[in-house]
């Protein structure tokens, strides 16, 4: 470790899913500022040509590689072509890193999610990440190349709070599958990590609080976010101090540190420290958001009212009434 | 429910939700409370396990009172989730089940480089979605009904950490704990009750299927462990519903892995735990040291493995 160089951009084929907004976009300027070449991939065609413009203005080099890719990463065919699209761009060769950064959040109450709302949350938080990481894999072996996956999960990986239901799990699994990469990909000269940040101010976060419940923003009320460029900083300098899990804040180095199961520490002493710090304050963090949730009970009860939620009769999916029970 | 007016969960009389409950960890569950004096449903796929499973169930009958009921669907759709309770509450009349007990999900290891789209679809269906989707149907009508209950999902020791094989089963595993941990916060607004299980490895027709595929360096990894009977593991489960404890592990090793990846979850007895973060900070990176290097041994063979099967020339 003490020997190895730092992993340095320069030169190397970046490609940076969501990268068209937000924390992909920041890195995506980043790492062509520090003259990687760099494929972003994203849904929407228009956001990715903005995207483009301000990259190009932080060009290094006359032969860096700046492209972008349309296509839904939710769907592993797209995600599959969105790669071999880019590989081809860089006569054939696969990406030296892989950053996954695609992902939205929409919270809301668990009784009011739709089959549809909970798939969708799936979607956007794993399999946008899990598809691309199959493909890069697959293609990384087969070619014996060397590279890296990086994932973007979130401190809602280590523990989850009410209004969570249709993103946590998601953004759990992603740690789950990073985990067993980490151990399997030791087969290949691929190397994993996974980045756990809290709230980053972006376009997405703006999203995310139009659905977001009153009570989820009262807990959360005193958590410090960060902006997309400092999220990519920290990031970028995780992936070269050769870190598996990184995280960008004080909370979010607690929580890694108290769940870290196998995990690999990054820097003993000052883990241990973190991990100390989290055994005496964690639980005390949680009995005041349970306070806080077990307040919200009337008014909860009253909002769900509101929204007709009782007045439904138990339907069941056969058609029928069935008869009105007693509570 | 604060801690020193404790009521030990008791299952006798009480209407219990057994969703994989037709063999496995599910079957020992459902006879146990039977055995118990719980009313008890079951939901599988095939009729014919379903059908041999209630001959095992009525076995461990207690008394006449006791309504055990069956019902065949495919629970990793949402429509699926709701018909089954419908079935199951109809002659509770419509009643919510006063527990619930999520099994499912045969585990299908393999290498990620040879794993498909369905082959990493299907784990989360098996492993994710067919517990979500019933304790949302279950959770939204207990709300309806103004009912209280216990919600308890089953995951496994590859909840709480990974290693290499499962890329199509730990995500799955991982997403529940997620569920169950949000649930549990959440939950709190409508008194329901929510437990997470994690079982280590268990003698059952699962275990037999997931052998069929498991890369040979993945059983190397797991040649130290013992697995338990379903018997045991059910046992385990319902002491730690008893008990009260949200997460809940059978055997020494998940205890270890529970402590270590605790972060804000409840924790069991704080002198207990204390002691069992300890052991697990100087345990955990020693296994790992030591797994890491066996995958490392392994390389030569996997490359020959790839070359065999035509993933790398």
């Amino acid at each position: 470790m003490l020997t190895s160089k730092k992993w340095d951009p320069r030169g190397k084929h970046c490609y940076v899913t969501g990268g068209s907004a937000g924390l992909g976009l920041a890195l995506a300027i980043l790492l062509t500022r520090k003259g990687a070449d760099v494929s972003i991939v994203a849904r929407h065609k228009g956001r990715l040509g903005k995207a483009l413009e301000l990259m190009e203005a932080e060009r290094q080099t006359p032969n860096q590689v700046l492209r972008s890719f349309s296509c839904s990463l939710n769907d592993a065919t797209e995600a599959w072509d969105a790669l071999e699209a880019a590989c081809k761009a860089h006569g054939g060769r696969c990406p030296d890193a892989i950053f996954l950064c695609a992902g939205t959040s929409t919270p809301g109450f668990f009784v009011e999610e739709s089959e549809e709302s909970l798939r969708r949350g799936m979607d956007n938080t794993y399999w946008a990440g899990a598809w691309t990481a199959l493909a890069a894999a697959k293609r990384m072996v087969r070619h014996k190349a060397k590279g890296k996956i990086v994932f973007v999960s979130s401190v809602l990986a280590y523990m989850s709070i009410i209004g969570y239901a249709s993103y946590s799990p998601g953004k759990f699994a992603l740690r789950g599958l990073a985990e067993t990469l980490r151990s399997e990909l030791l087969l290949y000269p691929i190397d994993v990590h996974i980045f756990f940040p809290g709230t980053i101010y972006s376009p997405g976060y703006e999203n995310e609080n139009k659905t977001k419940p009153k009570v989820t923003l009262k807990i959360e009320e005193t958590d410090d976010g960060l902006h997309p460029e400092q999220a990519a900083a920290v990031l970028l300098k995780g992936v070269q101090k050769d870190y598996f899990h990184i995280s960008p804040d004080f909370i979010g180095n607690v929580f890694r540190t108290t769940t870290k199961g196998a995990t690999p520490l990054n820097n003993v002493l000052i883990d241990w420290v973190y991990a100390l710090i989290g055994w005496i304050a964690l639980p005390v963090w949680r009995w005041t958001v349970d306070k806080a949730v077990k307040e919200h009970r009337k008014e909860h009860a009253a909002y769900l009212e509101e929204r007709g939620f009782f007045q439904e009769d138990v339907v069941g999916t056969n058609g029928h009434v069935e008869a009105s029970p007693g509570a | 429910m604060p801690f020193w007016s404790k009521e030990s969960w008791n299952a006798s009389g009480k209407h219990c939700y057994v969703t994989g409950g037709s063999s496995g960890l599910g079957l020992a569950l459902a006879t146990t409370l039977a055995a118990r004096g719980a009313h008890v449903s079951i939901v599988a796929r095939g009729q014919q396990r379903l059908d041999d499973a209630m001959k095992q169930i009525e076995a461990k009958r207690q008394s006449p009172d006791q309504i055990f009921r069956s019902f065949s669907a495919d629970l990793r759709g949402a429509a699926g989730a709701n018909a089954a309770l419908d079935a199951i509450t109809e002659v509770h009349d419509g009643r919510t089940p006063d527990a619930i007990f999520l099994c499912a999900g045969v585990a299908t290891p393999r290498f990620f480089v040879e794993s498909t789209e369905q082959d990493l679809a299907s784990g989360m269906d098996l492993g994710y979605w067919t517990e979500a989707w019933t304790a949302w149907a279950v959770t939204k009508r207990m709300v309806e009904q103004g009912r209280k209950g216990k919600i308890v999902f089953v995951a496994s020791t590859l909840g709480y950490m990974s290693f290499v094989g499962w890329s199509s089963y730990s995500p799955a595993r991982h997403a529940v704990r997620g569920l169950a941990d949000t649930l549990r916060s959440e939950l709190l607004l409508y008194d329901i009750d929510v437990h997470l299980f994690c079982p280590n490895t268990m003698h059952t027709p699962g275990y037999v299927e997931e052998n069929r595929t498991k890369p040979q360096i993945t059983s190397l990894i797991e040649e130290g462990d013992s697995p338990v009977s379903p018997e045991q593991a059910a046992t385990a489960l319902l002491k730690g519903v008893a008990d009260g404890h949200t997460h809940i592990s059978g055997d020494m090793v998940t205890e270890l892995f529970r402590a270590a990846t605790r972060g804000s979850a409840p924790y069991h007895n704080f002198v207990y735990d204390c002691i069992l973060d300890t052991a697990a900070f100087i345990a955990t990176p020693i296994w790992r040291s030591m797994t890491d290097s066996r995958v490392r041994a392994h390389k030569p063979e996997h490359a020959r493995y790839l070359r065999e099967r035509g993933l790398q020339k």
